[in-house]
């Protein structure tokens, strides 16, 4: 069953004079269960589809369906999605672990009772009670982004959107919402995650659709494209940190890139 | 019964930070008590000794407090709109079933209930500096209403323009002050065509019953009552529409978080 099919999205911002084509054509379905890493440079469009799905942003064309529903018209969507779009900072920092919980619990639709019982096993669930009476300021990076993936499940939705979820985490952080990450995944979401960086969507997705300048310009099962690389591609290691500009232009190439490792992937062929 | 699970909730939420924090609320309190001793003691040494404003300092009083009400109302929904796309967390005040605007609603009015507290203290303060103690018959909560509702459809007004173009800060300060002029002209000793403008100005009708109550003890005029009601609902549903009009709006723009 599709939990979310994405079609034909564009969006072009237009800004003082310029126009921006952001999206061009993009489409795309997730199942539940499945986990779909949407990769590609800064700039590639990747926040703007995710915020289209999410409702958050206004497509200029195309539809959006989650589970049948259109977030943009049918606010039961809403409902149906749970989104991660800022890392860590989607929380009241003023709050607790279980105020943030029990909060967005009622505000995404459940009792107050159900929001703290619920809030209670996620942070069980997700090693936090021992934490879950200091503001969410005193906790580490890696604790509140746990903790903003928990307070996104509380109305267990079907669709889970993580933007960009392991930036600006440490290597133990990383490691930790990348099992999250999977175990929600096994026990039935879909989830739809955009990332910069090859190994994340190597090492978490299903399937991964290449996006760049905001049109996606590759999709295959992540074992395709890793067998792929690792015949015919060779690594190659570069000083410095590629900028976006130079990512582009090999990409141009049939090469790929992105702008936190210092490597560049290219296929022989 | 959903919405007041949301209430309760905004409750919750506001109350928990206000006293968690409670040294912002406090200066506040004593930044607007000391304002308005500074000008009284200010207007008794320029009046000289034998002032006697009786009556009329308590309506400067209802028309200080209630400029303080209003421009709390409004600091609050913008406030909450600049400030969270600032923290990273009114994308997900958009996700939610109950739609946004009936969300920071809600918000707006737990919040309100948290302000009174605050409002009560600096009328006590007040009252206890100058020595005037106003009346407080409950027909002004009539009157009072439709101030408050006015002050919404300002305050989504505004919170519209938040929205779209993220710092109004400035413009803030200037609204307060044409806000100070609002509560205190006295539309009562207005007449012929300025008595209609004054019926069509944001909340200064209720302003001046209010002051009729509190300060010179009249009895409630329900003709009145009537204009500053629908004033109230005028301003109150302009100002919704704004709002949702801006959320569309700032949607299509890609802004809500800020870019
Ligand atoms: N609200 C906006 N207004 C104008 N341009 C925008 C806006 N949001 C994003 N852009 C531009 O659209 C392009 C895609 O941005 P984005 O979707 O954030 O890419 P990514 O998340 O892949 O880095 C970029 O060129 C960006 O500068
Ligand atoms: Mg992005």
């Amino acid at each position: 069953m599709q939990v979310l099919e994405v079609q034909h999205l564009h969006k072009t911002y237009r800004q003082s004079g310029q126009t921006i084509a952001a999206v061009r054509d993009v489409s795309l379905t997730i199942a539940a269960q499945e986990v779909l890493a949407f990769l590609g440079p800064n700039g590639a469009g990747k926040t703007t589809t995710i915020k289209m799905v999410a409702g958050l942003i206004l497509p200029d064309r195309g539809s959006v369906n989650i589970a049948g529903r259109n977030p943009h018209r049918d606010p039961r969507a809403i409902g149906l999605l749970g989104a991660v779009l800022e890392g860590n900072r989607n929380l009241y920092w003023r709050l607790t672990p279980e105020e943030n919980l029990e909060y967005f619990g009622v505000l995404r639709g459940l009792s107050r009772k159900t929001a703290r019982q619920r809030g209670r096993e996620l942070l069980d669930r997700f090693e936090l009670t021992h934490k879950r009476a200091a503001t969410v300021q005193a906790l580490s990076r890696g604790m509140q982004a746990k903790l903003a993936i928990a307070v996104s499940l509380i109305h267990r939705p079907q669709l889970l959107l993580l933007d960009e979820p392991t930036l600006g985490l440490d290597v133990e952080a990383t490691q930790t919402v990348k099992r999250l990450v999977r175990e929600i995944a096994s026990e039935g979401c879909a989830i739809l995650l955009t990332t910069h960086q090859l190994d994340i969507a190597e090492e978490l997705s299903d399937r991964v659709a290449i996006i760049n300048q905001g049109a996606i310009v590759a999709e295959q099962p992540t074992q395709d494209l890793i067998r792929q690389f690792s015949g015919t591609a060779y690594t190659i290691e570069v000083e410095d940190i590629l900028d976006d500009d130079r990512i582009s232009k090999i990409q141009h190439l049939g090469g790929f890139g992105d702008c936190v490792d210092p490597k560049i992937i290219v296929d022989q062929k | 019964m959903n919405e007041l699970k949301l209430f309760s909730a905004e409750l919750r939420r506001g109350w928990i930070q206000f006293i968690r924090y409670p040294a912002e609320a406090i200066s506040g309190i004593f930044i607007i008590t000391a304002l308005f001793y500074g000008l009284f003691l200010g207007a008794k040494y320029v009046a000289g000794p034998g002032l006697q404003l009786g009556d009329r300092l308590d309506a400067i009083i209802v028309s200080y407090v209630l400029w303080t009400l209003v421009t709390f109302i409004l600091f609050n929904t913008t406030g909450t709109l600049q400030n969270e796309a600032q923290t990273g967390t009114l994308e997900q005040l958009f996700l939610t079933p109950f739609g946004a605007p009936r969300v920071f609603l809600t918000r707006a009015i737990a919040d309100l209930f948290i302000q009174f507290v605050l409002i009560s203290t600096i009328l006590i303060l007040i009252s206890l500096l100058t020595g005037r103690y106003l009346s407080f018959p409950p027909a002004l909560f009539l009157p009072l209403i439709a101030v408050i509702m006015g002050a919404y459809g300002i305050s989504f007004a505004l919170g519209s323009l938040a929205l779209l173009l993220k710092r109004v800060q400035q413009l803030l300060g200037v609204v307060q002050f044409a806000l100070l002029f609002l509560m205190t002209i006295s539309t009562e000793s207005l007449t012929g065509s300025l008595k209609i403008l004054g019926f069509l100005l944001p909340m200064t009708t209720g302003a001046g019953l209010l002051r009729d109550l509190m300060a010179r003890q009249q009895p409630l005029n329900f003709t009145l009552l009537g204009f500053a009601l629908l004033n109230g609902l005028f301003y109150f549903g302009l100002g919704l529409l704004l709002f949702r009009w801006a959320e569309r709006e700032t949607k299509r723009r890609g802004r809500l978080s800020g870019y």
